[in-house]
Order: structure tokens, then sequence, then C-alpha cells
């Protein structure tokens, strides 16, 4: 009787603690205040080439600012800026920004406030012959690479900003000016988040308050040989002193990306400690249509992080990095080995990364898990509990009326 | 498949055989009341069913391909396996029905063993034609010769071979069903590679060139289907006996007389196994994709269940009958698919270990469950019963696939194992329930052995 009250205090705690985490799990509720503008302090005569811009997402926190800015001048690039004061800015001296991207015309005032910075840039696309079908560009030889198309060299057009309650939303598109980019574009859509919450949009990845998620998309470019597969390159600017590498994870649980069950982050942290300072998150899936559908969903892959000794051609890291910056760089190929479906049977491919600062968000249950598990494991149990008390008190009763008292 | 040949059919055992004392003289192995002779029957009777359960779970075997050649999604890839269990909801009350009263054993096996072929036939032109509707209708009329084919297989069992030897038979032939799964499983796959090798590429003839191939096993058990009935017809005329019934009546109208205690078993039984034929449909690729398993691993330990199912059944089920206590061993059952269950949702750990446990727990299960209905219901309304049980569980199946695989599109695989585990649970409440209900009413299901056969000595 006493290993069953065990047992019962025991499954009553797990269940409690079980729903309080869950609901707890998710309670990132810090919250930012972000407000968007568009090329800060840009007057005449400057100006920009036609499509291009500088748009700088200001998070504000309760006592330290998040700067976001997304720049298309040279290669697309997202600045990562965090200061530790609610007064800092993005000054930007466009005439040197415009011409040469000088070091130094791109900055956050004030500079002392500045604790980390970091830059993701998109820098080409990769188009190979996949005659193998092992859709593995590491493996593939050389010769059946075509030339990549440089994101630096493309035109844009102009920018589209959305923004609703919580959300600001940020979308341009550029193209080379070649046959293959007749119909085709390559998309960028950054969404700054004031707080914690998740996309509806597969792969529904979670993002918190320090973070901006990045969906790439390549819709309509007409592949240059049947069997082509595509990878995109992007690098990491960031200042020395810092390193890279990426990280799996492993989860079980997959409700909001079906049938993926890792994440990576690239993530970088100082030499000397073990403390992520920032990230970028993705998990290993890209979509072959704009609204997918569970087959339309195409595993994804990342070559080895590299040590890139060039900075990338991008306006706003060559202005913003003075000393130094570490550039490193990753591909990631879309499909996987003997996949029959290449892009030429769609001609849409999407991507999804999240980008920011600290620690990299981690998925828990929904509550709705939570839920029927406590219900279904908690009902039987509970009847067990109340059927043991039933029978042994039955038990002890039929075994107490066996005596009948000698009179 | 369903687990239609899992009960012993209880049936008259002590029916007489005439014997002909004017028979002429025959070698061993053409003389009917010979062991020899038996034994080869035996071989043609355990083949009948190969070819439908070899054919039955292909499209699990190959289920990226399919899903890939005829781009579907998993909730109509299930499809393939609801239009299966749709004919039975009802072939479960005709069928024994058909096989005494219209057709004949005989005559009835050979009918569905064309059913069978036919089915599987159109399944594969289905594929090959690149039209997914024609593969559903391949899979009812497959479907409707499926389940009968084994109530006729237990026929020509309990036929031929009565007394202490009909128990051995009935596992053999279990075992035999569950051999031509687990061949399926690991064959198949190999199959279509080899013809995708030979074509150059894969697609939807690939697929129905493969399917076919797997028809040929359906040809093999129709010409074990034919020699039997030659070989039934010939002892009937010479040992002058009758054809084999199935000995089963079913009445409708004996549904409302039906007790509390067998409600709680039909919910156990649905609960249970829409817990475990929906997961080996979609294993495969759940295997892949979150265990890093490559597909060959995959198909093996998805076949894993029927594997130990085919030693393990006999042996569990000699254990139950010498102790008894049929709801305890069904709750033991019930909560090690559970935990099995649950240690493939909630963690990494090397998933031999659950789907192991898994095939144990569904073989005592079988073991304990079925002849359960056999105490709580009187032997007249037995068919009734039974033919019942057989109805709701295809039911079940049939719309829990499909749930599943519409379950899998949208919400992934933990959600999809946590539904899984929520049935469970649900019998694991019915087993519960029965327990005490039984307790209660002082019923017999949970006696030990001993004490059952002292109560049959006293009646």
């Amino acid at each position: 009787m006493s290993r069953f009250k065990v047992n019962f205090i025991f499954s009553v705690l797990f269940v409690v603690f079980g729903v309080a985490l869950g609901f707890l799990g998710n309670g990132d509720t810090f919250r930012r205040k972000v407000t968007v503008e568009l090329n800060p302090g840009l007057k005449p005569p400057s100006s920009l080439p036609p499509g291009v811009a500088l748009v700088h997402a200001r998070a504000l926190g309760l006592n330290d600012t998040l700067h976001f800015v997304l720049c298309n001048l040279g290669a697309p690039a997202l600045l990562l800026v965090h200061t530790n004061s609610t007064e800092s800015a993005v000054q930007v001296t466009w005439p040197e920004f415009i011409n040469r991207s000088s070091p130094g015309s791109l900055r956050v005032a004030p500079e002392s406030s500045v604790t980390y910075s970091s830059a993701l840039v998109f820098t080409r696309i990769w188009e190979y012959d996949d005659v193998n079908n092992t859709a593995d560009p590491q493996e593939t030889a050389e010769s059946s690479f075509y030339s990549p198309y440089e994101l630096q060299n493309f035109i844009w057009s102009d920018l589209n900003t959305t923004a609703n309650q919580s959300d600001h939303v940020i979308t341009l598109c550029g193209r080379e000016n070649t046959e293959s980019f007749a119909n085709g574009s390559l998309c960028l859509r950054l969404s700054v988040f004031e707080s914690a919450g998740r996309d509806r949009a597969w792969p529904s990845l979670l993002h918190n308050s320090n973070s901006s998620q990045l969906h790439v998309w390549l819709d309509g470019l007409t592949p240059r040989g049947n069997l082509s597969r595509f990878a995109l390159e992007f690098q990491s600017v960031g200042d020395s002193g810092f390193q890279g590498r990426v990280d799996v994870r492993s989860s079980i649980d997959d409700e909001y990306t079906p049938s993926i069950f890792k994440v990576f982050d690239w993530v970088s942290l100082p030499l000397n400690s073990s403390s992520v300072w920032g990230f970028s998150q993705w998990k290993p899936v890209a979509y072959r249509k704009p609204e997918p559908v569970f087959e339309d969903a195409t595993p994804c892959r990342h070559s080895p992080l590299v040590p890139v000794s060039r900075i990338p051609q991008s306006a706003a890291v060559r202005a913003y990095f003075t000393h130094e910056p570490q550039v490193r760089g990753l591909n990631i190929s879309f499909g996987v080995d003997k996949d029959p479906v290449h892009y030429s049977d769609t001609r849409h491919i999407s991507w999804t990364v999240l980008m920011g600062m600290g620690d990299p968000p981690a998925d828990s249950f929904s509550t709705l898990i939570i839920i029927i598990m406590a219900v279904g494991l908690g009902t039987p149990l509970a009847i067990i509990i109340v059927g043991g008390v039933f029978v042994c008190v039955r038990k002890r009763m039929t075994r107490a009326s066996v005596y009948e008292p000698i009179n | 498949m369903a687990v239609r040949e899992e009960h012993r059919s209880i049936l008259d055992e002590d029916e007489e055989e005439d014997e002909d004392e004017g028979s002429r003289h025959l070698s061993p192995l053409c003389d009917p009341r010979h062991l020899l002779h038996r034994i080869l029957v035996l071989v043609f009777m355990c083949f009948l069913g190969f070819g439908s359960y070899f054919c039955y779970d292909n499209p699990a075997a190959l289920q990226t391909q399919v899903i890939q050649d005829m781009s579907l999604n998993t909730a109509s890839f299930m499809q393939l396996y609801a239009w299966y269990s749709w004919p039975n909801m009802f072939l479960c009350f005709l069928g024994g029905f058909l096989l005494d009263r219209v057709f004949g054993i005989r005559l009835g096996t050979v009918i569905f063993s064309l059913f069978v072929l036919i089915g599987q036939i159109i399944f594969a032109a289905g594929a090959l034609a690149n039209h997914f509707w024609l593969m559903n209708v391949g899979r009812f009329v497959f479907g409707i010769g499926g389940e009968s084919l084994a109530v006729a297989q237990n026929t020509y069992a309990v036929n031929w071979f009565k007394g202490k030897e009909l128990n051995l038979v009935f596992g053999l032939q279990l075992s035999m069903a569950r051999l031509g799964s687990t061949v399926n499983m690991n064959v198949i796959g190999w199959v279509y590679g080899r013809i995708q090798s030979l074509t150059g590429s894969a697609g939807h003839s690939t697929l129905g060139i493969t399917l076919m191939i797997a028809a040929s096993t359906c040809l093999f058990s129709l010409t074990c289907a034919l020699i039997l009935g030659f070989l039934d017809r010939r002892a009937e005329k010479i040992l002058k006996k009758e054809q084999g019934r199935t000995g089963e009546v079913i009445k409708l109208t004996d549904v409302k007389d039906f007790p509390f205690s067998l409600w709680l078993i039909f919910i156990i039984c649905v609960a249970y196994y829409v817990a475990i034929f929906p997961f080996i449909g979609l294993g495969q690729v759940f295997f892949i994709e979150k265990f890093s398993f490559t597909t060959v691993q995959a198909r093996a330990i998805n076949s894993i269940v029927y594997i130990i199912s085919a030693p393990a059944s006999p042996l569990l089920g000699f254990l139950v009958d010498r102790t008894g206590r049929n709801v305890l061993w069904v709750l033991l059952a019930v909560v090690t698919t559970l935990l099995s269950h649950m240690m493939l949702a909630f963690t990494f750990w090397n998933p031999w270990i659950a789907m192991c446990l898994l095939g144990l727990s569904y073989s005592l299960l079988a073991c304990a469950l079925w002849p359960m209905v056999a105490f709580v219901v009187p032997e007249h309304q037995l068919g009734t019963a039974y033919g019942f049980m057989q109805s709701i569980q295809n039911l079940g199946l049939a719309v829990m696939s499909m749930a599943a695989g519409s379950l899998l599109d949208n919400k992934g695989y933990l959600f999809l194992e946590v539904f899984f585990i929520a049935c469970l649970c649900m019998a694991l409440l019915a087993v519960v329930l029965l327990y005490l209900y039984d307790y209660h009413t002082e019923g017999e299901l949970n006696l030990s052995a001993s004490t059952r056969a002292e109560r049959l000595k006293a009646e």
C-alpha cells in the first residue's frame, strides 16, 4: 500500500511539473520595441542605385538596443549590432558609403556602447550538374559546376516594407541581367520580432526578440541543365577574437517541421569562453513550393565551415568592420542523395535562417501534447489507484467476515 | 494484416471420421488418413495464405517509392490500407456464410484466392498506368479475398487436423503468415532496386513491374488452393466424409445480448490494433528520418514485429494456456506496448529494443485477448461475436489509417506517436475497467488455469 502511495505521488508530481514546464518552457516574455527606418540620413545629392537601400531596424529593450541593418549595396548583408545603451543610433556617411564603402562610413554611435557585432552575407548561388544524383557538391567534380551567380552583381527591384502589430517584414528581390533570370528572382525577406513566437509557415522556427529571421527563396530561375541542383553560399563576418562552429542538436519534437528532427546552430563564441554570443540557426530542410505541403520538403546539407581570406563584396560589411574582421563561409546545398526531384521540376526553392544574439532558441513541447499525455496517462493511473483501493478494501472486508464470533 | 487467423476457431472437435473399410490400399503419401499425406496437405495449407500476407504489406515496404512515384501525400498513401479494411467490415459476417452455404469450402477457397490474385494485379496495373484510383480499387478487391481466405484456411485446418494437432497447425499457419510478411518487408525493396537498375529509372512503371512480380506469390497461393481443393475432394471420395464447414453461425440479433465485458474486449481490440498496424505501415520513413537508419535497416526493423511474432506466438500461447489469468496478461501486453511507443516517441534510444518489445507484447495480446471472447459468450453466439470483433477492428483500422496519414502530413511524427499512445491509454483504461468489472461480478476472465479446469470438472 505504501509503495502504491509513493508511486502515485511521484506520478502526480511528474505530471504537474510537466504541465508547468510546458507552460513555462516557451515563456520568453522579453519584449523589444522595433522601429524601422530606411536610409537614415540620406540627403540629395547622394543617391543610391534603384532598388538598393539600407534598412535599419532598431529593437529597443529595457537597457540595451539591438540594431539590424539590411543592405543590398553589393552582396546582400544583414548586420547585427548589440549596444548596451538605449540611445544608440546608426550613422552613415553616405558619399563615402556609396562610392567606396570605405571602412568607418557605417557606424553605430556611441561606439563605446557596442558589445557585439556580426554580419551574415549572402555571396553566391552555385549551380552544378548532378550527374551522379548524389546532391553533394563536395563530391561533385569541378567541371560539373556552372559559373556561380554573384549576388554582388544583382539588380534589385524596389524594397517592400510591411508592418503589423508585432512583426516588421522587409522584402527585397533581385536578379542578374542574364537569360536565366528572365522570369526568375532571388528574394530575401527579413522579419524583425518584438517578442517570442513562431512563424506559421514551415519551418516554423522559434524566435525570440533577440533574433531576426531571413527567408530566402529562388523562384522562376531557368536552370542551365536538367539535372541542376543549387547551393547557396553565405559568409559570416565578425570581430576577431571569436571562433565559430556549427552545432547540431537532435530533438524528439518534429511537431512544427514534420519529419525534421535536427537543428543546426552556427554559433559564435569568444576564443577563451564557452558561452555563445551570437548564432545563426536553421533546420536542414528547404521547400519546393511557396505554400509547401509535406511532400514539398527537401533535405538540405551544409558544407564544413571554412575561413575566408577576403572580406565579402558587401558595402555594409566593408564599411562597418574596420579592424581585421574574421570571415567564415559555408554552403547550403539543396537536395538529397538519389532525389528524383530537381529544381527544374518546381522552379522554386526556399530556405529560412534565424540570426540573433545570445543562446539559440530551443523548441519545447506544445501544450496540446502535454495535455494529451497527462490526460491519457493520468486517467488509467487514477482508475488503477481507485480500483486498487477498492479491491484491497473488498479483500479486507471478505477476510473480516470469515471470522464468526464464537458466542 | 488483421488477426483473423489468431483466434482459435472454437469448433466442434469431436466430429466422427468415417472409416471406409473397403478403401484401396494406397501409398502413404496418397492415403488421406496417413500422416505423410496430411503433412503434404499441411504444406499446401500453409502456403495458401502466403501470397496474401506477402502482398498486404507491399505499400509499407515500398512507402517512399509509392509516395514518390505516384506523387502522393501520406494521407493518400494510407488509403491503400483503408481500402483493404473497408470490405472486411462486412465480409467478417458474410465470410463464414459464403463458405458454408453458397460456395462450399473448396470452391470458396479458390474464389477468394482468385480475388487476391486479381486484386494484386489490378493494384499493379494501377501503378503501371499511373492511376492511383485504380490502385485503391485493386486493394479493395484484394481485401475481399484476403480475410475470407484466412477463414477458409482455418476451416481446412480443422477439417484435416483434429484434436491435439490443431493447436500446432494453427501455430504453424500463423508463423507462415508472419513469414510472408517478413519476407515481403525485406525482399520487395531489393526487387524494386533491381528493376530500377534494369529499366534505368524510378517511376510508376518500375513500381508497377515490382508489384506484378509480387503478384506471382498470389498466383502461387492460387495454385495451392487448386491443389488443396483437388486433394480435399479426393479425400472426400476415398474417406466418404463431408466437406468441412466453418461452423460459424452469424445472427446479428445476438448483438443486443452481448455482455458488458465483451464490449470492453471490443474496445481493447480496436484501440490496441490501431496503434500497431498503421504504425508499421508508416514506420519505415520514421526510422529513416528520426534515427537516421538506412532504407535496408529501416525495413528490417519494421519487420521485426512479425519476425518475433512467428516463434513467440506459440510459446506465449502455451504460457497463457498454462497459467490462465488472461486479463493480467492483456494488461501486461498493453502496458509494454505503451512503454515501447513512449520509448520510440520521447527518446533516441536504440529502436531495436522498443520494436522487440512491441513484437513480444503484440504476440502476447493476441494469445490472451481472443480466447477471452469464448469465456464471456455462449458457444452459439461465438460466430457473431468474433465476426463483430473483426468487423469493428477493420472499421477502426480503415478510419485510423487515414487519420494517421493526415496527422503525419500536418503535425509530424511526434504527434502521431502521441496519438498512438493516446489510443493505447484508452485500451489500458478498458483493460483496467475489465479487470475491476470481472472482479466485481466474479467472472471467469481472470481465473488461473487450474481454477478454470476445476470449474469445468464441476459442471
